[in-house]
């Protein structure tokens, strides 16, 4: 029934608006905005005859335990501190608790590192590797010489389509891209790894730079050994 | 209000999935973009406002997949026959998949379209789980192993090498894959039957006489046996199976014979081990973006004396 009525186009409904000798005072408030205004109201005033009913009613001679863990100070009251009421173990949980996630993004990335590398070969351009040639005599090793250094120059392939060559490309950039993140990500987790560490119990100290064998600019930290039953 | 709208959700996300069924369909055959298209039917049983967003993806999946085969992707010959470079969204060497439709260890496969419109399938040759990949890439001249080719393969394991060499060698050619490990020749077996040109040996390559009566004499020696005695291995399965003028491909991992000497002392050891073995080695390269410290020599066995 309800499509059908619709199914007709009717006028659309307009809201009045403020008039504009009013504009001062802002919006023109409807009674849902009036409504809304008015429990705000009536509930701040059930609030506060609440308080006034319970302080009309105070017995002066009931104690309550706040009175003595709290104080107030130039007549302002002073909550209970808030400060160390976690205790260490929950202090290193807190600090660290980000370290299972990183660890999942590093071995996320490089996951996806090892399925790109799979198929980005760069095929073009590996010039790094050793070619050793294996000759029996003088003059074999003369034409080997002659026939390598004809080889050596790179085969760019010239006749492959641009948008090819920039897929191409982007893969590559992509892969760099995680790359350098897996770097990020494996330097953030040393890091908090290293933290966690210092945050436990044993006794350790920070190693001078005339103690280390071969020298970082990170901190070195070592730890006393200890008997382990 | 709340739960319908949960509900069509749900659909919308069953329509995505049966998109990728669409998706994976559109690369490997005809059908797949049939289930698709099911998919697509199903998120519209889910009903509310969900539905037709998950149909959407599921055509817009099936569309993406139609599109792969096309000229997303280009491949050329590499130097060596029967191997070749794809070019696209990846920058690989390919084969030329001999059982379309079918991966042997989860590879990348890329299909191209020819200009008569017959579907070539290829197969991703990935440089970091196969040696002669990794030799391809690093540039050897010669690797021997080309259409038509009889190749021995000592040290096949679960044939994922193997399964490559049998689509360079082609139907016309023969692979013989040698691998002591029950449990790696598990794999070779099943992907041996597959392909008709690849026959799996499960017997020790150092007693080639127990197998001589399955393989006829061969072309070309692939050796991968990372054995101390590997040269020996290599050796003994030449002098029975290797025609006078074949060749030889071996991967050498200095780890695997001596650990205490640098790569390059191992090597040059194991070149001369082989030039005592009527072996005449020809080059040598380093498998060094791929592996560490491996090289591979190629070469050719009772080569017939230069005439003066």
């Amino acid at each position: 029934m309800s499509s059908l009525r619709n199914a007709i186009s009717r006028r659309a409904h307009k809201e009045r608006a403020q008039p504009s000798s009013r504009k001062k005072f802002g919006l023109l408030e409807k009674h849902k905005d009036y409504t809304v205004r008015a429990t705000v109201y009536h509930k701040k005033e059930e609030t506060l005859r609440k308080l006034k009913e319970k302080a009309a009613f105070r017995n002066p001679d009931e104690f309550y335990f706040q009175m003595i863990k709290t104080r107030t100070v130039d007549g302002v009251h002073k909550p209970e501190s808030r400060a160390n009421k976690y205790t260490q173990e929950q202090l290193i949980e807190m600090k660290t608790q980000d370290i299972g996630y990183i660890l999942q993004t590093l071995q996320r990335e490089k996951k996806k590192i090892e399925k790109l590398t799979a198929v980005l070969h760069s095929v073009d351009n590996h010039p790094s590797t050793k070619h050793i040639y294996y000759a029996e005599d003088r003059q074999e090793a003369r034409e080997l010489q002659l026939q390598s250094s004809e080889n050596r120059g790179p085969t760019p392939s010239d006749d492959i389509p641009h948008h090819i060559k920039r897929k191409v490309a982007a893969s590559y950039r992509e892969l760099e891209a995680r790359k350098s993140r897996v770097n990020e990500l494996e330097k953030i987790y040393a890091d908090m790894s290293l933290k966690k560490e210092l945050q436990k119990k044993g006794r350790k100290r920070k190693l001078h730079e005339d103690e280390l064998k071969n020298p970082t600019s990170n901190p070195v930290y070592k730890w006393r050994s200890e008997r382990k039953r | 209000m709340r739960p319908p709208r949960g509900r069509g959700g749900g659909g919308g996300f069953r329509g995505g999935r049966g998109g990728e069924g669409g998706f994976r369909g559109g690369r490997g055959g005809g059908d797949g973009g049939f289930r698709g298209g099911r998919g697509r039917g199903a998120s519209r049983g889910g009903g509310g406002r969900g539905a037709p967003r998950g149909g959407g993806r599921g055509r817009g999946g099936g569309r993406g997949g139609g599109m792969k085969g096309g000229s997303k992707v280009v491949v050329e010959p590499h130097r060596h026959e029967g191997v070749f470079v794809a070019k696209g969204k990846e920058d690989a060497l390919v084969t030329k998949n001999m059982v379309p439709g079918e991966a042997v260890y989860n590879e990348k496969r890329i299909s191209v379209q020819n200009d008569d419109g017959t579907k070539v399938e290829y197969r991703v040759w990935n440089p970091f789980r196969s040696k002669l990949a990794a030799a391809i890439l690093g540039g050897v001249d010669n690797i021997w192993i080309k259409p038509g080719a009889k190749v021995l393969y000592l040290g096949a394991a679960s044939g994922t090498t193997v399964s490559h060499v049998s689509d360079v060698v082609g139907p016309t050619g023969v692979v013989y894959a040698v691998e002591f490990s029950h449990r790696s020749g598990r794999d070779l077996v099943n992907m041996a039957k597959k392909r008709t040109n690849v026959i799996p040996i499960i017997e020790d390559a150092r007693h080639p006489a127990k197998y001589r009566m399955l393989v006829g004499m061969v072309d070309v020696i692939f050796s991968d046996v990372a054995q101390p005695d590997q040269a020996r291995i290599l050796a003994l399965n030449a002098s029975y199976f290797l025609k006078a003028g074949g060749h030889f491909v071996i991967s050498i991992k200095a780890n695997c014979i001596d650990s205490t000497v640098p790569a390059e002392a191992v090597f040059q050891s194991e070149v001369k081990k082989l030039q005592q073995e009527q072996f005449r080695p020809a080059e040598q390269v380093t498998l060094e973006p791929f592996e560490r410290d491996h090289a591979c020599v190629v070469g050719g066995y009772r080569m017939p004396k230069k005439q003066k």
